[in-house]
């Protein structure tokens, strides 16, 4: 049974979402590992009334632009619902904002009204005043902080508000009723991994056809956890939905996810790869100093799940199909895995029960699905997770499309995909050049399956365009359909598989193009590299630059109190040699010119913001940026070192 | 149907020995002092599984035995396995049946003493017949004046045997938690490699049983499971139990202590009706393997709204206060779930 609440606009929801869950919370705000406080649907709903009135009587009109600049706490939420129900729309925007960032962004979206968050904002902010004649009022979210130089608090302005409501005024209500399904409710700026900040123009109809459209099964009794940035789509998609249907949001942070994990025993959550991958660490490193015997009795339980999930998966065609299968084929494997699976569930069955079950603990226990996003999953951690039954849904999508375009369903889990389109929504795979369209296509063998190209898609989610930029708009958006600038797959059956992005791609100047996501993904995988970045466009040969694992190489006996100190490690860089050379050899499927010839430690982890996206992508140009000089003197004069 | 040959040797008498020591150590080392005391904190749940488990069960064992008109020493192996106290598998395929641990683990352990009392009882009671039809045949047989009997006070001494090890369990739970976790653990896995190497010897050894085994004897040793789990279920649903609790009733009448049988039939009893209750036993072991199984996924799926419920309620009361209380929006929560008390001190409600 479905619990979701449709509206014609986020305005609505909040409303309706008051008057069916009323008392159930909608949020927790977490004070300490055992003490929260719920603010309940009602109560949000009853306090955004007033934070919009009080914002009709600062004078914001239907449709304008509110900046919000702050990350994941409750006055944002609130903040949020009071932009909502008063008809306008929010610019949202991070903590780590740069002073430049704010200043672009507050003079590009003509932003009047701006929500800051800490003091720290707000003292940027006035910094910046005199370069925005616009901006008229500020408000500080921190019931805490301390107002300036004639900024108010949002408890202030709920107040003003509330004596409003109190002696009649309803301009809120007739704001609602005003809402257009067209309207934007966010314009979020986005930097992703390339180039100057684009205005993403959301509207409600966006928004509200992903809570209509994402496959799920949940109602009141779901809890969410939620780490990711909330002004990022994705964690605010997951939000708006988990309103939808009456569950509730807990606000935890990356330094007490684990002790939050196993006290608020989420249902769900959405997450970034990163966190996966330090789960599974996490994880081993646990079962590694557990007692021998469950050492042992782990390593049977994980072999066991594998082989019984492998066989599942083939034999419910989950299995990842990159290519086609010939009958005969089909005819062995079938009966193989049909007598493996019944040999194996017993065993499955008892060693699920008594040792995997405790894995799951560690994750709060009740995770039904969890989801990632954000980039891609590596394989074997995607596996990991599946094999000892937490059950991770890979999902693909872009700011500008609200995000999801494509998620994998419980029922749809194909390990290694990103699974089939949601409903209402088409993709294509284009040849990112011509623009030949290879699927689906009557022309091509299997409709096009199996091509590789640039992912194009179309749907209700996808964003009405850049804000102020039409050029850009036009360039991205043809006919309906949005150009992704990522490359994809469709497999055998119908699930995407993502490959990178288009313009990662480096040329070298033997003419090969190289994907470097794969390969750095592998790179990765070694417990001794941090992040890695490929270089070489135009060049001999492929180089990577490496941020150094510090946490591993102490582990290992280094002396190192720093990534800069052990950059410059004659012993470490031998350590790097050689699991590159394990990594990427010809031996394991990488071609001759897919050898990195040559790397270079930096000095300096990446840090979120600046070479890293809140999702812990690597922003290619920053980092080519920041490491010029290392690039230039990578390929400097010598042609290359064996 | 009769033995003509000993079902066990020597060797693997001592390895049944050693797994029923092993088994009753982790189940010892699964539980703690106030374990017991726990029975006390909800008498109602522990009392209704009580009456299921020594009052319904030997009563289904009794019927059974009589409706398939079983051989007596069959009929003697069944009601003592309907006799049994619960065992620890039982607290496992409860939590995976989304059902009340806490009550499964104070059904145990209060199970496990009150059998010193009620099991050489219900022996007695239920067994009365079938002795004399074992006396009337084995003097018939020519065996003079010989009469068999229940070996009441055997049992009651192997019952005690059987307690050291758990005893010792707990000891070993107070002196290292962790040394407790893992022979928790290797306790499930040796019961179920020891039950496999029976019944994979008894197959090479005595082939032909499995196929001379009567289908009546089997239809009794799966039957006595599910009919526990059926009656368990209903019995207590009659008297208004809760979903959860309901689970781990159900699965604590059909799920008995198979260690405890085989070590009470070993030390009790002999032959020419030790091996055919041993084989009883064992039929019963490797089964309701196999039916807790499937009845736990039933479970699992049938409870998991009343789980999610309760979980919710649970968690709510230990984030926001004691005191809070879960309005759920009308229409929401079935009848039998609102104000259900095994969701903690506050249970739900909905909204008025």
């Amino acid at each position: 049974m479905d619990h979701r609440i449709i509206t014609g606009n986020l305005a609505l929801l909040y409303k309706e979402a008051a008057e069916r869950y009323d008392s159930l919370p909608a949020f927790a705000i977490r004070e300490n590992a055992l003490k929260w406080k719920p603010v309940s649907f009602r109560e949000l709903y009853r306090q955004g009334l007033d934070l919009a009135t009080g914002l009709i009587e600062l004078g914001v009109q239907p449709r304008e632009h509110i900046g919000l600049f702050g990350d994941n706490r409750f006055e944002w939420i609130l903040a949020d619902y009071g932009v909502q129900l008063c008809g306008a729309a929010d610019v949202p925007r991070g903590r780590d904002v740069s002073d430049a960032e704010m200043a672009y962004i507050i003079d590009h979206a003509g932003i009047r009204v701006v929500f800051v968050e800490t003091g720290h904002l707000l003292d940027k902010v006035l910094r910046l005043r005199h370069q925005l004649p616009e901006l008229r009022e500020i408000i500080l979210l921190d019931p805490d902080g301390i107002p300036k130089a004639g900024a108010r608090k949002l408890l202030e302005v709920c107040e003003m508000g509330a004596r409003l409501r109190d002696s009649g005024d309803r301009r809120a209500e007739e704001r609602i009723a005003g809402v257009r399904p067209d309207d934007l409710f966010t314009l979020i700026y986005t930097s992703g991994t390339t180039g100057t900040p684009k205005g993403v123009m959301l509207t409600h109809s966006n928004i509200i056809s992903q809570i209509r459209s994402i496959p799920g099964d949940h109602n009141c009794n779901d809890r969410l956890l939620s780490v990711l940035p909330i002004w990022h789509i994705f964690e605010r998609f997951m939000e708006m939905y988990t309103i939808s249907f009456g569950g509730c949001t807990y606000y935890s942070s990356i330094m007490t996810l684990g002790e939050d994990m196993r006290n608020v025993e989420p249902t769900f959550m959405a997450s970034a790869p990163r966190l996966w991958e330090k789960l599974h660490e996490k994880i081993l490193k646990n079962i590694k100093t557990s007692h021998p015997v469950r050492q042992v009795l782990f390593h049977i339980a994980y072999f066991l799940s594998r082989q019984f999930k492998e066989s599942e998966y083939y034999l419910t065609g989950k299995n990842l199909k990159l290519g086609k299968q010939s009958w005969w084929k089909r005819l062995l494997l079938v009966p193989f895995h049909m007598v493996r699976w019944i040999i194996v569930i017993p065993w499955y069955g008892f060693f699920n029960a008594a040792v995997l079950e405790r894995i799951r603990l560690g994750a709060g226990g009740s995770l039904t699905a969890t989801i990632s996003g954000g980039g891609a999953l590596p394989i074997h951690i995607d596996k990991f997770f599946n094999y000892v039954g937490i059950p991770v849904l890979e999902g693909y999508g872009l700011t500008e499309t609200s995000p999801v375009i494509c998620a994998r369903s419980l029922d749809n889990l194909v390990v290694g995909t990103v699974g089939p389109p949601i409903s209402e929504t088409s993709i294509r795979i284009a040849d990112p050049e011509t623009g030949e369209i290879f699927y689906p296509g009557d022309n091509h063998p299997d409709s096009g399956k199996l091509r590789r190209g640039e992912i194009w898609v179309k749907g209700p989610q996808v964003m009405k365009g850049y804000y102020r930029d039409e050029v850009l708009t036009e360039r991205t958006i043809k006919d309906g359909w949005l150009r992704t600038g990522d490359l994809g797959i469709v497999t055998d059956n119908n699930c995407l598989k993502i490959l990178g992005r288009c313009k990662a791609t480096i040329v070298l100047s033997s003419g090969e193009n190289v994907e470097p996501e794969p390969i750095e993904m592998r790179l990765q995988q070694s417990q001794y590299i941090d992040h890695c970045m490929l270089v070489g466009q135009d060049k001999k040969f492929l180089a990577a630059l490496i941020i150094p694992a510090l946490t591993e190489f102490r582990e290992a006996g280094f002396a190192e109190q720093s990534v800069e100190e052990l950059s410059v490690n004659p012993e470490a860089h031998k350590i790097i040699l050689q699991e590159i050379n394990r990594m990427t050899s010809v031996a394991n499927g990488f071609k001759s010119y897919e050898q990195i010839r040559d790397f270079r430690l930096l000095p300096d982890s990446f840090q979120i913001g600046h070479e890293l996206t809140n999702l812990y992508k690597v922003k290619r140009h920053e980092v080519e940026l920041k490491f010029n000089h290392v690039i230039l003197e990578l390929f400097s004069a010598k042609s290359s070192k064996t | 149907m009769e033995f003509h040959t000993q079902l066990l040797y020597a060797h693997d008498q001592i390895l049944l020995a050693l797994m029923i020591f092993i088994i009753m150590l982790g189940m010892g080392a699964s539980l703690t002092i106030d374990d017991f005391r726990a029975v006390a904190r909800r008498p109602r749940g522990v009392f209704i599984g009580f009456l299921s488990q020594f009052g319904i069960m030997p009563l289904i064992a009794f019927t059974l035995a009589t409706v398939l008109n079983f051989h007596p020493a069959f009929a003697i192996a069944l009601i003592l396995v309907g006799c049994l106290p619960g065992g620890t598998t039982s607290n496992m395929f409860t939590y995976f049946s989304r059902g009340s641990v806490a009550l499964s683990i104070s059904m145990t352990t209060a199970s496990t003493l009150m059998a010193l009392i009620m099991m050489p009882v219900l022996l007695n009671i239920y067994t009365g017949g079938f002795t004399a039809q074992i006396t009337a045949s084995m003097q018939a047989a020519g065996g003079g004046e010989s009469e068999f009997v229940i070996p009441t006070g055997n049992i009651l001494s192997s019952l005690i045997l059987v307690l050291v090890p758990v005893a010792l369990g707990m000891l070993l739970r107070r002196k290292s938690p962790d040394w407790a976790k893992t022979a928790e653990d290797t306790a499930g896995f040796v019961a179920i490699i020891v039950i496999i190497y029976l019944l994979f010897t008894a197959f090479i050894r005595h082939g032909g049983l499995f196929l001379q085994t009567p289908v009546e004897i089997y239809i009794g040793a799966v039957g006595i499971g599910l009919s526990g789990f059926f009656f368990g279920y209903w019995f207590s649903r009659l008297l208004g139990v809760y979903p959860l609790f309901q689970r781990a009733i159900s699965l604590e009448t059909g799920i008995q202590n198979g260690p405890v049988a085989f070590a009470v039939i070993l030390l009790s009893f002999q032959e020419p009706v030790q091996s055919q209750m041993l084989w009883l036993a064992i039929l019963y072991s490797t089964f309701i393997v196999l039916s807790s199984s499937v009845i736990t996924l039933y479970f699992r799926r049938k409870g998991k709204f009343d789980w999610d419920v309760y979980k919710n309620t649970v968690i709510h009361n230990r984030l926001f206060g004691d005191d809070y209380v879960t309005h759920y929006p009308e229409g929401f929560l079935p009848a039998r779930l609102i104000k259900d008390p095994s969701q903690g001190s506050k249970p739900a409600q909905i909204r008025r």
